[in-house]
């Protein structure tokens, strides 16, 4: 308890704007809803032909899961807040269509005669009748869109969203409690407050003859409507200024920026916040990190778009997985072949780095002992006995498991799961599985004692970490091109290793890991 | 003026109205009844167009309606219906004024015409104006329906069915409303009510409708006295009379051949007769059926000689009717110091013949005999 507080009083600023964004970007998505949807909702009222279309479709799309909606959002909107936003805007507007459609349908027909007998006019009808009798039922679906928005907008980190997402995602891959709670505890408490404001907002529309305790002293009703009117625009104010504020000050940043995307594990992690702070610290250029992207073609597809300039990748798989290419296992061809396959995609690949972070395949040390394990072979051979647990990546990569299957034509494990990356680490401490694929610098193989098995068929290519940058990045800001491979010779293994565990183990933050890093190399010199 | 020719309403293929001419005079208070299906509130919401026509013309003080816009149209005919179709979300002041707010008439002109509607109605402005309708009784919220239909000072004003979720004792105290209200301010109003009571009550015109068509178009009295044919006397029910006794006349209720006898008919053949029929006195007539006296059964008490004329024992006629004289007058004409003694009354011609005569018996008969008629009808339903 005292190490969360401790841990949440220590990154209070960076909760607070993650916690500002995540409220900027929940208020335009449902703003947009209401926006679509309250018309979509009258719409429908007015051509009732339209309803099961209209209805329906919002139907299906609410039952599309989040994380697939993402994923194919990426190819039309990139990464960040937008694709974020729209996958929010579309689960918020059911419930908005709904309420609307079921508000004004449900309103006495008598009330509507009466108003066109005595000579209103449609649109008159609809402001004066319609819409007041129908908003405290519109406002409970946007009540439930809103509430809904705010758990939903922390998947938005996935694609690079920001937000308390992200703090909840960083916590995830590096088996970090405190952090997941940093994020979770106010994306939870944001929650209620939405629900209670918006609660609010419905009982103010709620015409006061309407009211459940309508019938007690009109004075108090009136009072206890004027307290609920000055909560609320207080809160409006200061969700306004918040906005502002921010807009304000990512205008003020935008001026020669490099984005550097990373994928969603430590290293990556920490490799975007070294190539950040010695860029910035080497050249007049701003940096802005941009963390937990997902995976590596959610990263390629983001940097080919320029929704960044650039990310780290590995040869092996930049070789396997992007240029699907196999066969080739020395480690300065695939990096020729690489390299020159990635120039018409308009990405330049700068120099090597100094550590190859392999896949390899890694056991307990008992079932080691047991089973008499030291290389991938024996693991091929023992196939039979062991449950394999491995990230989705590694079970679906041409490079990976394939290229095991390949080699090893007679292996086949009993049993073959995905997991996400952190939680096969416990999967295998409490004996769920026997094998799990690692990287050869990952920090958690030092935390978890396991063994690695040596590759000494050679089947996983060269996974050298090597900066892709956007070629048009390169060509705006020459400086870059020197200070990327500057850095190159001083990231080693072991280094990295060290750094991973710093992270993983320590649960240290890989912002802070990296600066130690450049301070004791002497590197922001 | 508002006129219906040949008007046709069809719902998809079914046909509700076939062919329906109809003239509204101006500041009449014409009652479209019927059975439910007959197309009274279909007819009704022609007029201020909720529905359109599928056929026919409605004429507005000349004007075609298709012509209107339906707005301005509506806006020039009040349209009340059950509870007043009062908006829920909006207090007393805002429902009678919202068409004014609509139209942007100066504030004070509006605030001024809401009072004048509220005493029009008989609410309290202070106490009601900032009510809402969920505080309001039934009554009350129907008189505010009517203030806002009002409220533009339209020339017709149409009430569809707008008493008939009330209970029995509000609904008397709004019609008595609405007539007052009809008097006062001679608008042409158009009232739409399954209720023959509501209708005879308050209506200057009933029009009678079945199966989309007018069976009969008829002052109230016409229609209660002279029945089209027998569906209007099944519809009006034939003790419907006795519900409005202000059109119940001396014919209604006299027997049509009194007994009577000549001046020069004996005291004893008067007797023989008086016994023979059961009466308690006999009419005396002249040749010409003029009546010129009557021979009380009391008389023969004094025992007259059994030779002696009629026209010397009779008592001359205290009081006698018209055949076209009215109940209630009949009953407000007796004489004071005769009421109660009064058993007969003869009922006379313009040249004093005599033409039927009321008995207490027969207007105790007539009054129940419709009931029983009645009881005995549903009696034989139940077998």
């Amino acid at each position: 308890m005292i190490k969360l507080w401790f841990y949440m009083v220590h990154h209070g600023a960076e909760i607070w704007k993650l916690t500002v964004e995540h409220i900027e970007m929940t208020a335009i998505a449902v703003g947009i809803a209401i926006l679509i949807g309250v018309p979509l909702g009258i719409l429908i009222s007015y051509v009732k032909k339209l309803d099961k279309p209209i209805i329906g479709a919002a139907n299906v799309v609410q039952a599309i899961p989040s994380m697939a909606l993402l994923g194919l959002m990426i190819p039309l909107l990139g990464i960040g807040q937008k694709p974020a936003i729209v996958m929010v805007i579309i689960y918020s507007l059911l419930p908005i269509i709904k309420n609307t459609y079921i508000g004004i349908a449900d309103i006495d027909p008598q009330t509507i005669e009466s108003a066109r007998g005595i000579g209103m006019s449609r649109g008159q009808i609809l402001r004066k009748v319609q819409l007041p009798l129908a908003l405290p039922v519109i406002m409970a679906g946007v009540r439930i869109s809103a509430v809904t928005a705010v758990g939903l907008m922390t998947m938005g980190a996935f694609i690079g969203a920001s937000g308390l997402g992200y703090m909840i995602f960083s916590g995830i891959r590096t088996v970090n409690n405190y952090q997941i709670l940093a994020g979770a505890i106010p994306a939870c408490i944001l929650a209620l407050v939405v629900d209670w404001l918006m609660g609010l907002v419905e009982k103010l529309v709620t015409p006061i003859s309407l009211q459940k305790d309508f019938g007690t002293d009109r004075k108090v009703l009136r009072r206890k409507r004027k307290h609920q009117k000055i909560i609320l625009i207080t809160a409006a104010c200061l969700i306004g200024t918040a906005i502002v504020g921010s807009a304000v000050s990512s205008r003020a940043a935008s001026k020669g920026q490099i984005v550097i995307g990373s994928k969603d594990y430590t290293e990556q992690l920490v490799l975007c916040h070294i190539y950040s702070d010695y860029i910035e610290a080497h050249t007049n250029l701003k940096c802005v990190p941009k963390e937990n992207l997902g995976g590596t073609q959610v990263c390629y597809e983001a940097l080919k778009s320029g929704k960044i300039d650039m990310y780290v990748d590995y040869t092996g798989t930049l070789y396997g997985d992007i240029l699907k290419k196999s066969g080739e296992t020395d480690m300065d061809r695939v990096y020729q072949i690489c390299k020159k396959n990635l120039k018409p995609q308009g990405i330049t690949l700068m120099h090597q780095c100094a550590f190859n972070n392999t896949y390899t395949l890694s056991v307990l040390p008992e079932t080691a002992q047991k089973y008499n394990l030291h290389t991938i072979g024996d693991v091929a051979a023992k196939s039979g006995q062991l449950r394999l647990g491995t990230t989705l990546e590694f079970l679906n990569r041409n490079d990976c498991l394939k290229a095991l299957e390949r080699q090893y034509p007679g292996i086949h494990f009993a049993k073959q799961s995905g997991i996400d990356s952190s939680p096969r680490y416990t999967a295998i401490q409490n004996h769920e599985i026997d094998v799990t694929d690692a990287f050869a610098t990952d920090g958690m193989l030092k935390k978890y004692h396991l063994t690695v098995m040596k590759d000494t068929d050679h089947v996983f290519p060269p996974y050298y970490a090597v900066p892709c940058v956007k070629t048009t990045t390169l060509q705006k800001y020459p400086e870059l091109k020197k200070a990327i491979n500057a850095l190159a010779p001083h990231l080693t293994e072991k280094r990295m290793r060290q750094m991973n565990y710093e992270v993983d183990v320590k649960g240290r933050d890989p912002a802070e890991v990296a600066r130690d890093f450049l301070n004791r190399e002497g590197l922001l010199k | 003026m508002l006129r219906l020719e040949h008007v046709q309403k069809r719902f998809k293929d079914k046909v509700v109205i076939q062919d329906l001419s109809l003239e509204v005079h101006d500041g009449e208070l014409l009652v479209l009844i019927g059975p439910s299906g007959c197309g009274k509130t279909t007819t009704l919401k022609m007029m201020n167009r909720l529905l359109p026509l599928s056929g026919g013309h409605i004429y507005v003080d000349g004007e075609d309606i298709a012509a209107l816009d339906p707005v301005k149209l509506r806006r020039n005919m009040g349209y009340v219906i059950q509870q007043g179709g009062l908006f829920p979300h909006m207090t007393v002041r805002q429902n009678i004024e919202i068409i004014e707010k609509l139209e942007k008439r100066p504030k004070d002109e509006m605030t001024a015409r809401t009072r004048e509607l509220m005493a029009m109605i008989g609410l309290d402005p202070e106490e009601y104006l900032d009510r809402y309708p969920a505080e309001l009784s039934g009554g009350q919220q129907q008189r505010v329906g009517v203030a806002r239909a009002l409220a533009t000072d339209p020339e017709y004003v149409l009430f569809d069915e707008p008493f008939s979720a009330l209970d029995p004792p509000t609904r008397m105290a709004l019609q008595d409303e609405v007539v007052s209200l009809h008097e006062k301010l001679n608008k042409t109003m158009i009232f739409v009510t399954h209720d023959m009571d509501e209708a005879i009550k308050i209506a200057d015109r009933i029009c009678l409708m079945k199966d989309g068509e007018i069976v009969q178009l008829d002052t109230s009295e016409n229609i209660l006295r002279h029945p089209a044919n027998d569906f209007v006397s099944d519809f009006v029910g034939s003790g419907r009379i006795w519900s409005a006794p202000e059109f119940i006349r001396a014919q209604d209720i006299m027997i049509d051949h009194p007994v009577k006898c000549r001046g020069d008919l004996t005291v004893e053949g008067c007797i023989i007769r008086i016994q023979t029929y059961r009466v308690s006195s006999l009419m005396v007539v002249d040749k010409a059926g003029r009546l010129i006296g009557v021979v009380d059964k009391s008389v023969f008490s004094k025992r007259p000689r059994p030779d002696a004329q009629a026209d010397a024992v009779m008592r001359p006629v205290r009081f006698s009717v018209h055949p076209e004289d009215q109940l209630i007058d009949m009953v407000k004409a007796i004489p004071a110091e005769d009421v109660g003694r009064i058993n007969d009354i003869p009922v006379v011609d313009g040249d004093n013949r005599l033409v039927g005569l009321v008995t207490n018996n027969n207007i105790v008969s007539k009054f129940i005999r419709p009931w029983l008629a009645d009881a005995e009808a549903e009696e034989g339903d139940g077998r």
